[in-house]
């Protein structure tokens, strides 16, 4: 059923073990990311290099949906170009909302998080880690969040 | 009014009750609903479903305004729905019921016509740290344009108001106090009548946003001796997007309407307009008929079923249902106050609140999670969001006890 889909063992395994879940020596970007409305509070941290995200970290609490993205999305930042985050972003969203599309091979493991777009109350939680990234890239660099 | 048989009054016969609302025989995700979000809107039985259709059906028309038939019954029955809500709340007269969109906009309305004419720069407003945003938030607006400053009464970690430190925070400058009379958040019932003698002490005026009270207790607005009193049909097994606010004749009287518009005018003219009477005076514009009939419905079918009644009933489910959360290993209830609706919040170690409420909504039961629009209940707790589940008089044991069999399911699953 949909919702084994949803909190499947990989989701489940990032939100007990999440990758990357701590602070950052020298983050030249961060920003919070806050959903009052679900009580998800994280925190992005990152070190840009000439427009390269060479390392990617999150902190806070929040739910297993929002862990998970957050988690999976810190493996995947590193060797990416900042300035096309903005459209991964983009690309990332639409898997969520039409589950007819093909997965996109270059996002990797977090094509998983697609079953969220099942569940249209918490597509919201797997777009905070993303919201978040951006508007840490979209700040000065070294601006405390 | 109550049935009372021979003397004793009868238990409620919650599944001849049940029969009543139709959306509790669906189905969510193939299981039975278990609709435990009460306080945030209750049910509708089929009085209220049918007042409206009714309505609709048969004399569609505007109220106040022709002296055609229909326009007749529309206005006779937008008007029994008043006497039925003065009856609900034990006012004086009709004149002090005003129809409005719901609680928040009953406050907005005391905002904008009772105290902002009057207010100015260093003035106070109190209200208590477990408000809903609606009795929060209107008064930020108004501190914000005038200069006017909002102070919190503050509540212990049982989640109760600390009545005794509200002298100290009462001044010349106060204006108003804003009180919740049962807070949606922790549960707590709060001691408006004596917070009210307290503030007639001091002329104050007092404020009480009754939107889950209504629902679970008799309400006599003269006993509490409050000044104004704001509620929502949708807690009440009423509809949405109508409710009322209460207030003392003599204040509604002094108050200068709030919206310009239709039916709450005398006589317009270009050279000067002048004002209905009460309550039309703050009734701008064509009203929620359908929704203000479904309203007097509610009451009269909580006047049929007996709130009393109804209160036991759900004091029960909420005395079983505390024991029985108690016992669950990681599970905190944040609100235990000594005088509770039938309200729980609680937190699952391990297990976000989001997460609970998706996986148990899978297994058929409806609940609340999230801040349930009291932020600043959830920042004196330390919680970034909480789980609540809220009891009405269709609820069963049977359900709390399915509603806990979820609750584990969700914790073997995310654990």
């Amino acid at each position: 059923m949909a919702l084994d889909q949803l909190y499947q063992q990989t989701i489940l395994e990032h939100n007990r073990k999440p990758r990357n879940y701590g602070h950052l020596t020298g983050a030249t970007h961060a920003a919070r990311g806050h959903d009052a409305m679900c009580g998800d509070d994280i925190l992005m941290e990152l070190i840009v290099e000439d427009g390269c995200i060479r390392q990617a970290a999150f902190s806070g609490d929040a739910c297993a949906v929002t862990k998970a993205t957050a988690s999976m999305l810190t493996d995947w930042l590193p060797g990416r170009q900042a300035s096309d985050i903005a459209d991964w972003s983009n690309q990332f969203q639409a898997l969520l909302k039409d589950h007819t599309l093909p997965d996109a091979p270059e996002l990797a493991d977090l094509n998983q998080l697609r079953p969220v777009s099942q569940f249209p109350a918490r597509v919201r939680n797997a777009l905070l880690p993303w919201t978040t990234t951006l508007r840490a890239l979209n700040q000065p660099e070294g601006t405390n969040p | 009014m109550e049935i009372v048989k021979s003397g004793v009054r009868e238990q409620l016969d919650v599944l001849r009750l049940r029969d009543q609302f139709p959306v509790l025989s669906r189905e969510v995700h193939g299981k039975p609903l278990v609709y435990l979000d009460n306080a945030a809107t209750a049910q509708r039985p089929l009085a209220v479903i049918e007042a409206m259709d009714r309505f609709y059906r048969e004399y569609n028309a505007n109220v106040h305004r022709g002296v055609h038939l229909l326009s007749v019954e529309a206005s006779e029955a937008f008007e029994q729905s008043r006497k039925a809500v003065r009856r609900l709340l034990n006012a004086r007269s009709e004149r002090e019921i005003v129809f409005t969109r719901g609680t928040t906009e009953a406050i907005n309305l005391v905002a904008n016509s009772f105290l902002r004419p009057n207010l100015k720069a260093g003035d106070e407003i109190l209200v208590s740290h477990m408000e809903h945003h609606s009795n929060i938030v209107p008064w930020q607006l108004l501190c914000e344009q005038t200069g006017a400053v909002l102070k919190v009464m503050p509540i212990n970690r049982q989640g109760e108001l600390l009545l005794d430190e509200v002298e100290s925070l009462i001044s010349e400058r106060t204006r108003l106090i804003g009180i919740v009379h049962v807070s949606n958040a922790l549960g707590t019932v709060n001691p408006v009548a004596e917070l009210c003698r307290l503030a007639k002490r001091h002329d104050v005026p007092v404020l009480v946003d009754g939107a889950q009270a209504t629902p679970h207790e008799k309400v006599d607005v003269q006993a509490l001796g409050c000044d104004f009193y704001a509620l929502s049909a949708h807690k009440m097994y009423g509809p949405t997007g109508i409710g009322a606010l209460w207030g003392r004749e003599e204040l509604l009287e002094a108050m200068p309407p709030w919206q310009g518009g239709g039916e709450m005018i005398s006589r317009v003219s270009f050279d000067g307009t002048t004002w209905n009477d009460l309550p039309h005076k703050f009734e701008a514009g064509t009203p929620n008929i359908a929704g203000s009939i479904g309203f007097g419905a509610a009451v009269k079918w909580l006047e049929e079923v007996g709130v009393t009644r109804i209160a036991e009933h759900e004091a029960k489910l909420l005395d079983y249902a505390t024991k029985r959360m108690l016992e669950v290993e990681g599970l905190t209830i944040i609100g235990q106050a000594a005088n509770k609706g039938p309200v729980i919040s609680f937190t699952l170690d391990g297990v976000h609140p989001n997460d609970l409420g998706t996986i148990i909504d899978h297994h058929g039961v409806a609940i609340r999670t999230g801040h349930h629009c009291a932020m600043p209940v959830m920042q004196f707790f330390g919680v970034p969001a909480t789980a609540r589940v809220s009891f009405a008089c269709y609820n069963l044991r049977a359900e709390i006890d399915h509603f806990l069999d979820a609750l584990e399911k969700a914790r073997t699953m995310l654990t």
